[in-house]
């Protein structure tokens, strides 16, 4: 056999077999990316830069919300609330150019990690034939969070297992689990061992919260009294939005910003969303990261 | 006559730090597990050892192990696993070997399974409990280590399930070896050397024939083909896919586990040892003295 013809079988080899890690689908080397928040904008605000990034990239993103944010707001509740949350929702999958937003119909504020919860999350990972997962940590602000994490550490494992929900087939492989960032130090404090350069899908991630109306403008400025610093207009609401959103960057951050990134790039990046790598699930490597997460490549 | 009479007082109290039974008494151990083969992958040669000292060792499954299968499920499974249960018991020389039927895969910290499990603990009158810790990798085990730390301490208080007297004393309540870090990595208390009883802890193992050639290897993506036929060539292909995966000779013994096990056999070079099991002490329940400790496990400090 001529030598070359031999180094490109090979080549192609390497590829297939690169590709293999990349997906549970073989055919279909997308990524299938879910991020399942407790509430509707939970994943947006933690994950929505990097959301936008691995849409742009072809990949495909679902948000997950456990509830559906019947509980949000000050003057306004129950259904009709839950029906404007999920249409603002959709409005901000649009927005960052992800797949699919899904709001399930579990109370806001009343999530309790039980089995029938479990095995909501367990279809959405299979549905989905997710690589990556992400969710809260359990040591999150909101019970509805700290559940959500619970109930998803919980869906880990499982979701391979046939005998369990077995209306829907198991995952070939068990995913990477990811926790999105929080502030919180007890039991150990959130670890990022994957930081997201979003200076590029940073305008998309703040015109995805920007659709949370209600939220943005109305419940979460009534919570911490500022309802009279929200703007009126949209541009001058954008304007705050990205103010008062932009989050900042912590020293453990820059210092895995640089790991990912390089010196340079990473010393310089202005936004950023981290991931901490869950313990059960998947335990990637370097490498697998790499390829999990393709906008960590330099050049990108 | 009155010295006699506080002699005997002291001695008894002597007497009573070895167990909730006198001196000359077996231990009573209990070994709680999520699933039919738990109990037996971490504490199996610890087990053994026990038994042929003469002391009382249980092993309980909370749930009925009625889906670890890939093309098994439901009553049939779990009846299969029961029976497996029962001959590693016959193998490890141990007295029991209980499966509760909470179903697998969703085992909840309810009040319900607490009961179970305090009734469980109350009724073989234990000196030792040992269970998985909270943060292991499966949520059934999560739950399971969630529900025996709930039940020490309650153990003792005669109004929780009244149906069934309490101990005089709190056991000591220990865990299961596991290999995560979060929110803290296990702790190697006490380290038990089993060379002398790995062969039995194998066979216990592969008498779990659905798990540990079936189920065990499907979730890892073994081939049936690799899996040998023959008993001993299985029995090798098992020591060496399910032990010396999970206790791998250089990495069992970090400094922690040497340091465990020069404290517990000062006399034995660690070098020499193959197979240790190692258990955190719980900080609920008892907290055993070292001495306490030796008394508790008779088989450590034993002279080679």
């Amino acid at each position: 056999m001529n030598k070359n013809l031999i180094y490109f079988l090979s080549g192609t080899f390497i590829l297939f077999n690169t590709f293999n890690i990349l997906a549970q689908n073989e055919e279909d080397q997308k990524l299938n990316i879910i991020v399942i928040g407790a509430h509707p904008d939970d994943a947006d605000n933690k994950a929505g830069g990097t959301a936008a990034l691995f849409a742009k990239m072809g990949h495909r993103v679902k948000f997950l919300s456990v509830t559906n944010g019947d509980a949000g707001h000050q003057d306004m509740g129950g259904g009709v609330l839950a029906k404007l949350r999920r249409k603002e929702s959709e409005e901000a999958a649009r927005q960052l150019g992800i797949e699919e937003y899904k709001v399930l119909d579990n109370h806001d504020g009343e999530l309790l990690p039980t089995l029938n919860v479990r095995h909501q999350i367990i279809r959405e990972i299979r549905n989905w034939n997710a690589d990556i997962v992400m969710s809260p940590r359990p040591a999150d602000y909101h019970p509805d969070h700290r559940y959500t994490g619970v109930l998803v550490q919980d869906a880990a494992y499982l979701v391979i297992v046939p005998n369990v929900t077995p209306d829907t087939p198991p995952l070939e492989k068990n995913p990477v689990f990811l926790y999105l960032e929080d502030h919180f130090k007890k039991p150990t404090p959130f670890q990022p061992d994957i930081v997201v350069d979003i200076g590029q899908t940073f305008d998309e991630k703040i015109e995805g919260l920007n659709a949370h109306t209600s939220q943005m403008y109305e419940w979460l400025p009534w919570t911490e009294r500022k309802l009279a610093e929200v703007p009126e207009g949209s541009e001058a609401r954008l304007k705050w939005l990205e103010k008062t959103r932009s989050g900042s960057i912590t020293s453990a951050e820059r210092e895995s910003l640089k790991k990912w990134y390089g010196k340079e790039r990473g010393g310089e990046v202005e936004y950023a969303e981290s991931f901490e790598i869950c313990e059960y699930g998947k335990q990637p490597s370097e490498e697998e990261i790499r390829n999990l997460f393709p906008m960590l490549s330099k050049n990108q | 006559m009155k010295y006699l009479f506080l002699l005997a007082v002291i001695l008894s109290f002597q007497f009573s730090v070895n167990g909730q039974n006198q001196e000359d008494e077996p231990l009573r151990i209990i070994v709680i597990g999520a699933h039919p083969d738990d109990a037996d992958i971490r504490a199996g040669g610890t087990a053994a050892l026990f038994a042929d000292m003469g002391h009382k060792v249980k092993f309980l499954a909370l749930t009925n192990g009625d889906a670890g299968h890939t093309s098994m499920g439901g009553g049939v499974l779990a009846k299969r696993r029961r029976e497996e249960a029962k001959r590693s018991a016959e193998i490890l020389g141990i007295e029991e070997y209980e499966v509760l039927d909470n179903h697998d895969g969703e085992l909840i910290p309810s009040l319900h399974v607490r009961h179970q499990v305090i009734r469980r603990i109350r009724d073989w009158n234990a000196d030792i409990v040992i269970t998985h810790r909270p943060n292991d990798y499966h949520p059934d085990h999560r739950n399971t280590g969630i529900v025996v730390q709930d039940a020490a301490y309650l153990v003792i208080v005669p109004n929780i399930t009244p149906d069934t007297p309490p101990l005089e004393k709190n056991p000591l309540f220990l865990y299961l070896e596991d290999n995560f870090q979060k929110p803290n990595s296990f702790s190697k208390d006490i380290a038990v050397v089993i060379d002398e009883v790995i062969d039995t802890k194998v066979r216990a193992m592969a008498a779990h024939e659905s798990q540990m050639f079936e189920w065990l290897p499907w979730t890892r993506g073994v081939k049936k083909s690799e899996i040998p036929e023959e008993r001993d060539e299985r029995l090798a292909w098992l020591k060496k896919n399910e032990i010396e995966r999970r206790f791998p000779t250089e990495k069992t013994f970090d400094r922690e586990g040497i340091k465990a096990i020069q404290k517990w056999y000062p006399s034995t070079d660690p070098e020499t040892v193959k197979y240790v099991e190692f258990f955190e002490i719980s900080e609920f329940g008892k907290q055993p003295t070292e001495e306490e400790v030796l008394k508790l496990f008779p088989m450590l400090n034993k002279k080679e």
